[in-house]
């Protein structure tokens, strides 16, 4: 399945150019889409999930424009939302009975199977019973996933599933949406943090108010900043300095003074030791560093 | 479309949605209200523990009706909060996101929740059904019509479900905020239920909460056009509202062909409810547009010389929803002038064929219901023609009270709460009822004369019918009937003022007592009374027989027909009141109109009122056989619905009387008996409403807590103190008003005829000259002719002043004095009193008075009795209900001219207790003055008893020079009203002001203005009136104002109306104190109560100016006795003195009546 996302633009009725000429194409696998608060992360997932009419631009499923065929693609889609909560008089399995239910499934003994599978796989099946106002904030999301599983979607849309999750709740997490992705599945995972791409997606694109920065695989995006990440070993008053200096991303504490990461286009003036980056580096890098220097030229 | 994929989809979403608005909190407390409430109240109306009253458990349909009623009101109010609380949620929550990208349409989206909403209100509404429905089937008293129970639900619940639904999601989606939304909901509610729910034709009731309806159990659903159209066209409209929610929801579209499907939905159920609407618009607007064309109609003939129609011969073929119809008309010329050109009037849906005289056809032309036929010779005084007239159709029922208001606060028609259609007439295939009132046949005159409303033309006919219908079905009319092939043939012996005509599933019961044939026409079934007063079959004709004679002893004179028929009639039948007559359509000369199973009628639940009487006899350990209680309660069902019966209703507190329409004293007089004038057209209805007048309400405390006040008298008097009786008449006033304005007038007529010919002389004369003229018309130039030949002097010249005059009379009555007087060797009573009218217009009043030792019941004492004594005022007046004297006991008719004085002196045997002094028309408010005796002297032997008039050379003069009293009906008396209107209030633009006229003190709701109030214990010269107003914190003032003249010290006095003991001069031109016997008190025998009014007013702030500035005193106004209380002595220089009275209390509410400054030396 290829998704192409053609020329996309969203104007808000106040004025707000949520996305400004988007690009993009992908396939099956997990597709990424970073970006910091506000950069149209998630009007770009409404779109896609035909919450929202993009201004203009159009999204093609293996070649159809989903403003025609929307049934089509919301047979085959499943959608988590960023703020997900169910009514709170239904019990867990009826949510997803409901859910089940509207996409089609219409024998009941099946669909009740099928929701007790994907309880079982959620980990969830204990509380079936359990009404929405007891569970907790990760057995929310995780039935949050389990409905947009349910009726087997090949299209999923996942908008920052792991924000406000413990750090248990959140690998428990990635790691479903890692055995999803080794399905015959398209998962579209939006966030701002960037350690949920960095382990997950073979894809991913940035996006920056409103406009596609960047796109490709991440390892791409790390080799963009290679040779741009130092680390320094400063002392208290070349710390003071270099931070007026550098973009910095990370500093630890020493007994002389400071270990300091930072990115940069030059070699640094003080005592440095080129690193390998990573995928955060390489977004501090892109994002903090490359654009803000790109914008100020 | 997937069909399959669309139902599912509906099916899935109503379910959840259902499911979730049914585990709310909300919907759980309403439900399981609604349950324990409706299961209760159903116990107590309908199970045989409970109520079971009458009304209800009549008419079977009334059970799901009432459920149903009330249920629907509560959930149409509760749908607002959650059909928007919904639409809230979808807005906020991203739980629905998360179902809106699922493979489902809009369409399937808010049909699905609609559907989900519907079927769980609809699901409650089944389930008290069910409760409802298992009640009804366990009760003895009840049949059941499971029929009605699915037919309600669908006319009054889905409509106004849908319809709620349809709105709160439109306007929650094009508002976008849910406390505008509701607020505008609830306000379209409240609109409905407080305002608009029976205006317009009931258009814009979409809850069906003033809707006619009623079904009843014989002919169902009366008016199914009104209903089905009313009803779909809210439906309808709900449907389009939802479907413009489909198209305006924040969601895009799945499926263009829902989307179209969703426009074109919307068109076709906005187009079907926009035609309903018309429909059920026509329906309202034909009706009034018909009846302004009565009244169009009736202007261009109303001058016009009419004919009396002597004999009728009519043959009338039923034929479905027609009837085709020959009348032979017989008529007579009773004008002085010939007349060349007949009219008739024929009820506008009926077509004249032809008109034919000896086989000639005659010409003619039609106004609307009016046909003035070329007579081609003109008919001569005196002298008869006899035409035919061919015609068929059907029948106009606008036609019948072209003065109708539509307003249903002045005609009201429920059970118990349960609106019932009103029908004037019926012409269905299975069921026909026609009364005079349609002219189903052609009335020679109108049935509206609109410059006077108060005209009426009354013919004496002798009718015979003849009657073709379909087979099952029987004719019923007046008078036997004898059958003549499959003809129903019916002949009444005397003649008739009109002829009712009645087609259905009848059966008849006929009993002949004392040569009257008593014949009941019921529908088959309904015949319910047998069992329940089964024990009276051999006693039937003994208990009919004491009936009827205690009836012609009531009015002193025989029933005038050979038969009296009582005919069943659907419960719709129902007649409005009229200006011309007193009589009401239910009842016909020989007949009455019942409603079916005796629905509307008090006690006609014989067999529940068996077993509460068998209870309560078996409590107070009495003993009755069932016969003598069945016995008991057919006297008092009969005396209660045809002699003697009243029905009050209150509207805003004041009682409106209204006589109970079986009432057959019409039988007595209107349909014997007319006297007509052209000059004075309203004579015949001032002599019916005089001779058949009715009680007024009784004068203890009245509904809502307000005090005795205005009777119906003062009533009418307040209004005839601005207008004469003509011009009353061309203001076309309600049908209550005329009613006791006519009564009044009636009474003032006849007490002046009694005055000038003698009490006893003139009663008896009337009696014989009524009877002697049964069933003809008198004019009242014929009248007046046989009152000169008889008392010598004429009754005409009176009349004018009485129709055309407004000035009123007034009286001061004084100096009553009582004493033992010894009369050949007897001990009688001589009391006298001196009577003035300073007013420029004479007037005439009556005393009576009530006799007996203190504390013994007794009657009022009079004259001999009258005939046609007002029939359930002389019973009602004895039981202290009202102490209005009726013509039976006027001791004395006083006529004082204008500026006269006279001392009056009558000689009593027995000892009186009270005198009442009737002042009839006249200023005095109130009109009835009543005296409570309480010194009786002894008289020197040897004094001549004083019995008559003595005229006195002045009117006496008791004014003080050294007293001013300025009482609330003087200039003197100032109201400062400082408007203090609510925000609320002020949007509205509601006025705390209200009328000025008189009311009574409601101690519920004191009003914030000054209001005028009327009591027998208030001061006054005439009007016996003070004002009152709600207690607040000094933001109402009122103060007495005058001129001291002569500077010095004052004594200053409050006026405190309230019953006294004490022997205190009360009214200004009363004699010095102590001399009078006693003083006028309230009507009611209070024996020195206090006014219940008094109870609620405690402290009273004044302020006092003199000359030293001004006191502010705290007057105790519950302890104070009543009269005039000293408030202190002050000096006064020669300036305007002035109390001033403000609202400050800590009492309900504060009373301004007087303020007296007397000089002291």
């Amino acid at each position: 399945m290829i998704i192409e996302i053609e020329n996309l633009s969203k104007v808000y009725p106040n004025g707000n150019h949520a996305l400004k000429e988007i690009n993009l194409k992908f396939g099956r696998g997990m597709f990424g889409l970073l970006g910091p608060n506000g950069a149209g992360k998630s009007t770009l997932m409404k779109i896609m999930v035909t919450l929202l009419k993009p201004s203009s631009g159009r999204i093609l499923i293996d070649g159809k424009d989903i403003q025609y065929h929307r049934k089509l693609l919301r047979g085959i889609l499943g959608y988590l939302p960023q703020d997900f909560r169910f009514f709170s008089s239904l019990k867990t399995w009826e949510f997803l009975d409901y859910s089940g239910s509207l996409t089609g499934m219409k024998n009941r003994k099946k669909r009740m199977s099928e929701v007790d599978r994907l309880l079982d796989q959620v980990g969830l099946f204990e509380v079936r019973d359990r009404q929405a106002n007891k569970l907790s904030g990760g057995m929310k999301r995780r039935l949050g996933i389990a409905q947009a599983l349910i009726g087997n979607p090949s299209v999923i849309v996942v908008d920052e599933p792991t924000t406000g999750l413990d750090p248990d709740e959140r690998i428990r997490f990635r790691n479903i949406l890692s055995q999803l992705s080794q399905n015959n599945v398209t998962i579209i995972l939006s966030t701002h943090i960037v350690g949920d791409i960095s382990s997950t997606c073979q894809s991913m694109a940035l996006l920056n108010k409103g406009e596609l920065v960047f796109s490709g695989p991440p390892e791409n995006l790390i080799k963009k900043a290679e040779g741009h990440v130092f680390n320094l070993s400063l002392s208290p008053v070349e710390y003071e300095k270099a931070k007026d200096q550098y973009d910095i991303i990370s500093t630890i504490p020493t007994e002389n003074g400071w270990d300091v990461q930072i990115v940069s286009d030059k070699t640094p003036v003080y005592e440095s030791l080129a690193i390998t980056p990573g995928i955060e580096h390489a977004y501090v890098y892109y994002m903090e560093h490359r654009l803000q220097t790109h914008l100020s030229e | 479309m997937n069909n399959i994929s669309f139902f599912h989809n509906i099916k899935t979403i109503a379910r959840y949605e259902a499911t979730i608005l049914r585990r709310s909190l909300f919907f759980r407390l309403f439900s399981i209200g609604a349950l324990l409430i409706f299961t209760f109240l159903n116990l107590g109306l309908f199970s045989p523990i409970g109520d079971e009253s009458w009304e209800l458990v009549a008419i079977p349909s009334s059970v799901p009706l009432l459920n149903l009623y009330l249920l629907n009101i509560a959930q149409s109010v509760l749908v607002i909060f959650l059909a928007a609380d919904f639409l809230r949620r979808d807005k906020k929550i991203d739980t629905n996101e998360v179902l809106y990208t699922r493979p489902m349409s809009n369409l399937e989206y808010v049909t699905g929740k609609t559907w989900g909403i519907l079927k769980l209100f609809l699901g409650l509404d089944i389930i008290i059904l069910l409760i409802a429905l298992i009640i009804n089937v366990i009760s003895k008293s009840m049949t059941v019509d499971l029929l009605s129970y699915v037919t309600y639900l669908i006319i009054i619940c889905v409509p106004t479900l849908l319809f709620s639904l349809g709105l709160s999601f439109l306007l929650m989606l094009i508002l976008r905020n849910q406390a505008l939304t509701f607020l505008i909901l609830l306000g379209i509610a409240a609109l409905n239920l407080f305002w608009l729910y029976y205006r317009f034709g009931s258009f814009f009731d979409y809850m069906a909460f003033g809707l006619p309806v009623f079904k009843s159990g014989v002919i169902g659903f009366d008016n199914p056009e009104l209903i089905i159209n009313q009803r779909l066209m809210y439906g309808l409209l709900g449907i389009s509202l939802a479907c413009a929610s489909v198209l305006l929801f924040n969601r895009p579209p799945q499926s263009k062909i829902h989307t179209g499907v969703s426009i074109a939905l919307m068109i076709f159920t906005f187009a079907g409810s926009f035609i309903c609407g018309l429909n059920t618009v026509s329906l309202y607007k034909t009706a009034l547009h018909d009846r302004k064309m009565v009244i169009e109609a009736a202007r261009e003939f109303e001058h016009s010389e009419t004919l009396s129609l002597t004999s009728a011969s009519i043959d009338l073929l039923h034929a479905g929803e027609t009837i085709q119809a020959t009348a032979t008309l017989s008529l007579t010329n009773n004008n002085n002038d010939s007349i060349d050109k007949y009219f008739f009037s024929l009820n506008p849906g009926l077509k004249i064929n032809s008109i034919v005289r000896n086989n000639t056809e005659l010409k003619y032309r039609t106004v609307n219901h009016i046909t003035e036929v070329e007579a081609q010779k003109p008919l001569y005084h005196g002298q008869t023609d006899s035409i035919t007239i061919s015609y068929s159709g059907t029948i106009n029922e606008a036609f019948c009270y072209p003065d109708y208001s539509g307003s249903i606060n002045d005609n009201p028609y429920s059970i118990e709460f349960l609106n019932v259609n009103k029908r004037q007439a019926f012409l269905t295939e299975r069921y026909v009822l026609l009364t005079p009132e349609t002219h189903w046949y052609p009335v020679p005159g109108l049935n509206y004369y609109p410059s006077n409303p108060a005209r009426i033309k009354v013919d004496f006919t002798s009718f015979h019918l003849r009657v073709n219908t379909s087979e099952g079905l029987r004719a019923v009319s007046q008078g036997l009937m004898k059958k003549e092939g499959d003809c129903f043939c019916y002949s009444p012996e005397s003649p008739l003022t009109g002829l009712t005509l009645a087609i259905g599933n009848y059966c008849s019961d006929t009993l002949e007592v004392d040569s009257i044939n008593y014949i009941i026409h019921y529908f088959e079934g309904n015949d319910y009374y047998k069992n329940d007063l089964s024990g009276l079959k051999d006693t039937m004709s003994y208990l009919v027989s004491g009936i009827m004679r205690e009836l012609e002893a009531t009015f002193s004179t025989t029933y005038p027909f050979k038969t009296l028929s009582f005919l069943e009639v659907p419960v719709q039948f129902y007649s409005y009141p009229r200006m011309s007559t007193q009589t009401r359509a239910e009842l016909q000369p020989s007949m009455v109109l019942l409603p079916e199973k005796l629905v509307t009628m008090r006690n006609a639940g014989f067999r529940k009122q068996m077993i509460r009487q068998k209870k309560r006899m078996a409590r107070n350990n009495q003993i009755i056989t069932d016969k003598d209680l069945q016995v008991r309660l057919f006297n008092d069902f009969i005396r209660n619905s045809f002699i003697s019966g009243e029905n009050f209703r209150y509207i805003d507190g004041v009682a409106i009387n209204e006589p109970v329409r079986y009432r057959l004293s019409p039988s007595f007089y209107f349909f014997r008996n007319n006297f007509y004038s052209f000059k004075y057209p309203v004579i015949n209805a001032v002599f019916e409403s005089h001779l058949q007048k009715v009680t007024p309400p009784s004068q203890t405390t009245g509904y809502y807590g307000s005090t005795p006040g205005l009777s119906d008298y003062d009533k009418a008097n307040l209004v005839l103190s601005n207008y004469s009786l003509n011009e009353i008449l061309s203001k076309n006033p309600s049908s209550d008003t005329i009613r006791k304005i006519l009564t009044l007038k009636g009474d003032y007529l006849f007490n002046l005829l009694r005055a000038k010919a003698g009490i006893d002389e003139f009663n008896t004369w009337f009696k014989k000259y009524i009877d002697n003229n049964q069933f003809r018309s008198v004019s009242a130039d014929q009248f007046n002719k046989d009152i000169k030949n008889n008392f010598g002097f004429e009754f005409y010249p009176f009349l004018d002043e009485w129709f055309n005059a407004k000035e009123q009379a007034a009286f001061n009555i004084t100096s009553l004095q009582v004493s033992q007087i010894i009369i050949d060797n007897r001990q009688r009573y001589q009391v006298t009193f001196t009577a003035s009218n300073p007013e420029p217009v004479a007037g005439l009043f009556t005393v009576s008075f009530r006799t007996g030792p203190v504390g013994g019941r007794s009657g009022l004492r009079g004259g001999a009795p009258l005939l046609m004594a007002a029939e359930g005022g002389s019973n009602n007046s004895n039981d202290g209900g009202s102490n209005i004297p009726d013509a039976s006991n006027i001791s004395k008719i006083v006529v004082l001219g204008p500026g006269e004085a006279r001392k009056v002196g009558l000689t009593l045997d027995a000892e009186p207790r009270v005198m009442m002094v009737n002042t009839l028309v006249s200023k005095n408010i109130p009109g009835l003055i009543v005296w409570n005796i309480n010194n009786i002297n002894n008289s020197p032997a040897g004094t001549k008893p004083f019995e008559g008039e003595i005229l006195l050379e002045s009117i006496p003069d008791y004014s003080n020079p050294l007293e001013i009293i300025v009482d609330n009906e003087d200039p003197g008396f100032i109201v400062n009203e400082k408007t203090d209107n609510s925000p609320l209030k002020r949007i509205l633009g509601i006025s705390n002001e209200n009328s000025f006229s008189y009311q009574q003190i409601n101690q519920r709701y004191a009003p914030e203005h000054w209001q005028p109030v009327v009591q027998p214990d208030y001061y006054g010269k005439y009007i016996l009136s003070a004002v009152y107003t709600r207690s607040g914190n000094n933001t109402q003032e009122a103060s007495w104002n005058a001129v001291i003249r002569e500077p010095g010290y004052y004594n200053i006095y409050f006026y405190v109306g309230k019953a006294i003991e004490q022997d205190i001069r009360r009214d200004r031109t009363g004699g010095p104190a102590g001399e009078s016997q006693g003083r006028p008190t309230r009507p009611v025998s209070t024996g020195g109560d206090v006014s219940p009014a008094d109870q609620s007013v405690k402290d009273i702030h004044l302020k006092i100016y003199h000359n030293e500035g001004i006191e502010e005193l705290t007057f105790d106004y519950q302890n104070a006795r009543g009269g005039w209380n000293n408030l202190g002595r002050y000096y006064l220089s020669s300036d305007t003195a002035r109390v001033v009275i403000t609202n400050m209390s800590e009492g309900k509410y504060v009373i301004a009546d007087a303020v007296r400054w007397v000089k002291d030396f």
